[in-house]
């Protein structure tokens, strides 16, 4: 399936300012694409336009088109959309839906929200909390886990539905190294079990290990795209508000300094 | 839903009148009913006739009355009631778990922890009536004293506030109403004349009522004592009740304080406002809470209102006269109260979040919206 | 498919026990006096609580909650009755009367009855099956939406409250102090709360959303509470005892 932004452009409502100006993307079947920019950059509102939560649920005025597997998706309802392209937040705890006692009626809410015959919904939430490698904390309380958990909770949820791709928006920024190690290596496995994810992301050591491609975002428009080795190590990052990885910024103190250095990949 | 907005208006005006005619042929039966029936208290003397003590608890059944026939109709005709259900869209549903939780707890505080004569138990309620609408609001109103009362596990339960759900429910049901005619829409920056009037009114409104109050807490003897119970805020130690019940204190003295800086500092004509929907909503929610209290519990609920219905009683009044009285004095300075409040959070809030409820638009000044 | 409970009578159906709760007490205020309350009482209530296991927990809510209101009720009944004529004693300038002490009575009696029906009931059903039981019977998910959340959203706000002042203790704020300046320290607690709650509903409702929380028609549940045909007779049957009773009452029989 691929998820089409074509010629976006987007306002709030309420404001002049278009917050996306003629922004276009295509993600490819189960590519993982990594979103970077400073603040205010359109990271956000990019996600939200791409599963369709900007203009249905939030208002505003939106311009171009969102199109699934060539299809625009202008007149569909949110509901149909979800079940196509899933978003994850990063807050942990306000993604909880608030009536499910354990993990595994939390993961089935969303399922079941669609409609499917509960055999089914039992069906999909096994398989779900499997490929995200949570099956034994089906019985916890949602709420009494760690920020790691709970995020992977919110994805096995969005997972459940059946989307062919996952938006996440800043999906680490809110957690402990532990948690972000969990959330990496969960979204590594999707990936690598072919769900197209698009991650908007400043921890761009996280991107680096993940994504094919990287989409650089600044001031509304997409000002650079492309492979994410390539991406990652321009030096044009830090004017666009983007730090650059780990990696690439030792390399730059290591040449700064003079030494020659060749570090493995 | 493709009908024409004249075609949609035009079968509205029917379903609102069916619900006027079911409402009036409620009241009716209500107050024939009630007339004859007999009351399972009966002490011998000084007992008014039920009937005519519990109008507004007839009036408030009818309404509800009024109201289903009203959606029936809608139902049968266009088989949904979307003007009901669109004041419920998905912010409405997530705000209102948020509302019941700030009725129970707070009201909860204060009730276990303060005994004084108020009950801050509907701030939830009149944030969504007013946010949402007037449905939505009288759910809230509902749930939260079903909830309340029935479900919620102690420390945050009371056994008694079920009985009261119909309160709750009108007073969300008039929030909403306020709300929509734009009551709780910022003014600021009035003419001196305006502010002066606004004032005049509102002030006028608050030193009647506290002078009720203070005649009422002079006719005990003795005890005018407002600490709380020592150790009755800690229930399965929980210090955040004796916390808030002395928030309460503070609201009050705060709200009186904050009405008049609107008033004179931000020429916030809605102060007015704020004070006039107070009364108005405590008062009608006295009187039907009045028979509902004097006919099930005698009058008492152990909260610190239960000083005033002691006066009365001691002026010589009967079950249904104390009640109505101790309602008369704690409901609007309750509900003063609670609408300030709400009025704050609702000014805290940003003009873009406000707007995207279903009321939304009558609650943002008509500068911002321009 | 249902969940084991600890008993027997936690096993039934959630509706069941409500049924009883609801008509009890509406049969304990319509009956009023001192017999048919406590009667009422001791079949509906203790009984039960006796075959749950909870009799001990019952009694003690029951008390913790009776408490209050009961104090209020005696004094302000036994001293204040208009129209009691038998003096029972005097203290100082107010005299007990033996009409304000019935009366007292019947209104303990009656608060007894409501407060254990809605205590076992609460002892013994959990928030959530009751709201999948309704749900199975068609209650709107939307309502039901509402209700289980704020169930979840009640402990939870007053539990973030309570590390907030926590925290703040940590800091120094005195919780103890005089009256002044414990009010002074709660409102910086309660705004954010309050505040930050209210600024949630956006990416809350976002949420929801994103999992087709809009689709309107119907849902599979995914499992719900067992009902049998004896628990359904018995709750036609407790209604139409209630109905009797009002009848009863009206024709002035009882």
């Amino acid at each position: 399936m691929t998820l089409t932004l074509e010629s976006i452009t987007y306002r709030y409502a309420g404001t002049g300012r278009a917050s996306l100006s003629d922004v276009s993307l295509e993600l490819a079947d189960g590519e993982v694409v990594g979103v970077v920019g400073g603040n205010e950059a359109g990271k956000t509102t990019l996600c939200l336009v791409a599963s369709g939560l900007a203009p249905r649920s939030i208002g505003g005025t939106l311009t171009g088109r969102v199109l699934i597997d060539g299809q625009p998706t202008t007149d569909r309802p949110m509901h149909e959309l979800a079940a196509n392209v899933g978003i994850c937040f990063q807050n942990p705890a306000t993604q909880l839906s608030q009536v499910a006692d354990t993990v595994f009626e939390e993961v089935a809410f969303g399922p079941l929200n669609l409609g499917l015959a509960r055999g089914e919904v039992i069906r999909r939430v096994t398989e779900s909390l499997a490929a995200i490698g949570i099956t034994e904390l089906g019985e916890r309380d949602p709420r009494r886990l760690s920020g790691g958990q709970m995020q992977l909770v919110a994805v096995a949820g969005l997972l459940a539905m059946g989307p062919r791709h996952l938006v996440l928006d800043e999906p680490v920024a809110q957690l402990d190294p532990e948690g972000r190690a969990l959330v990496a290596e969960a979204l590594r496995k999707l990936a690598a079990a072919g769900t197209g994810l698009l991650i908007t992301e400043h921890d761009t050591d996280l991107l680096a290990g993940l994504c094919s491609r990287v989409v650089v975002v600044d001031r509304g428009k997409v000002v650079a795209s492309g492979p994410a080795a390539d991406m990652l190590a321009d030096p044009r990052l830090d004017d666009w508000g983007v730090e650059p990885p780990a990696r690439v910024r030792l390399q730059r103190a290591l040449a700064a300094a003079g030494v020659r250095s060749e570090l493995p990949q | 839903m493709t009908a024409t907005t004249g075609q949609l208006s035009g079968n509205r005006w029917l379903w609102v009148f069916g619900g006027l005619i079911a409402f009036a042929i409620a009241t009716v039966i209500g107050v024939v009913a009630l007339g004859t029936f007999d009351t399972p208290i009966d002490p011998d003397v000084g007992y008014s006739i039920p009937g005519a003590n519990s109008f507004a608890l007839v009036f408030a059944i009818a309404a509800i009355v009024g109201i289903v026939v009203y959606a029936l109709m809608e139902y049968l005709q266009t088989r949904r009631i979307s003007s009901i259900t669109s004041q419920f869209d998905t912010r409405t549903l997530v705000l209102m778990p948020i509302a019941i939780a700030f009725n129970i707890i707070l009201g909860q505080a204060v009730g276990t922890a303060l005994k004084i004569p108020i009950y801050l138990d509907s701030i939830g309620t009149i944030l969504v009536g007013a946010l949402a609408g007037p449905i939505p609001g009288a759910i809230t109103g509902l749930l939260s004293n079903m909830l309340w009362g029935y479900v919620v596990p102690p420390p945050f339960h009371n056994d008694y506030i079920g009985a009261f759900a119909i309160v709750a429910a009108v007073i969300g049901l008039l929030a909403g109403i306020f709300g929509r005619m734009g009551w709780l829409r910022p003014r600021p920056n009035r003419g001196l004349t305006e502010l002066a009037v606004g004032a005049a009114i509102a002030v006028g409104l608050i030193v009647g009522l506290a002078y009720l109050a203070f005649l009422g807490y002079a006719a005990i003897l003795g005890s005018t004592d407002l600490t709380p119970v020592p150790g009755q805020g800690d229930v399965f130690g929980v210090p955040l009740f004796t916390l808030l019940g002395y928030l309460a204190l503070l609201l009050v003295g705060g709200t009186a304080v904050g009405l008049v800086l609107l008033l004179v500092v931000r020429r916030d004509l809605t102060a007015a406002y704020v004070v006039v929907a107070g009364v108005i909503t405590g008062i009608i929610a006295a009187a039907i809470s009045a028979p509902i209290s004097a006919n099930v519990f005698g009058g008492v609920t152990g909260a610190g209102t239960d000083f005033l219905v002691l006066a009365f009683r001691q002026a010589g009044a009967d079950i249904s006269a104390a009640t109505l009285g101790q309602g008369l004095i704690s409901d609007p300075i309750d509900k003063v109260v609670t609408f300030f409040v709400v009025y704050l959070i609702l000014s805290a809030m940003a003009v873009r979040t406000k707007a995207r409820f279903p009321q939304g638009e009558d609650l943002v000044s008509a500068e911002a919206s321009a | 498919m249902g969940r084991p409970g600890p008993s027997a009578y936690h096993r039934l159906n959630p509706l069941t026990k409500l049924v009883v709760a609801l008509t009890t007490t509406a049969a304990a205020v319509i009956l009023g006096g001192v017999f048919w309350p406590l009667m009422i009482v001791f079949v509906f209530v203790l009984v039960p609580a006796v075959a749950a296991r909870v009799l001990a927990q019952l009694l003690r809510f029951m008390l913790i909650f009776s408490l209050p209101i009961a104090i209020s009720a005696l004094l302000i009944n036994v001293f204040f009755y208009p129209g009691g004529q038998t003096v029972l004693f005097g203290l100082g300038p107010v005299t007990a009367t033996a009409e304000g002490l019935s009366f007292a009575i019947e209104i303990l009696c009656r608060i007894a009855a409501i407060s254990g029906a809605v205590t076992l009931f609460y002892l013994t059903t959990k928030p959530s099956e009751l709201v999948l039981d309704l749900e199975r019977r068609g209650v709107p998910p939307r309502l039901a939406f509402v209700t289980n959340a704020s169930v979840q959203t009640v402990p939870a706000m007053a539990e973030r409250a309570q590390q907030i002042i926590a925290a703040q203790r940590a800091r120094g704020l005195d919780t103890e102090g005089s009256a002044w300046k414990r009010v002074k320290g709660i409102l910086p607690i309660v705004g954010p709360v309050m505040l930050g709650s209210i600024s949630e509903v956006e990416e809350r409702s976002m949420t929801l959303e994103a999992r087709a929380f809009t689709r309107p028609g119907r849902r599979d549940l995914l499992w719900s509470p067992r009902d049998t045909t004896l628990e359904r007779l018995a709750r036609y049957l407790l209604l139409l005892g209630l109905v009797g009773v009002i009848g009863a009452k009206a024709a002035g029989l009882v």
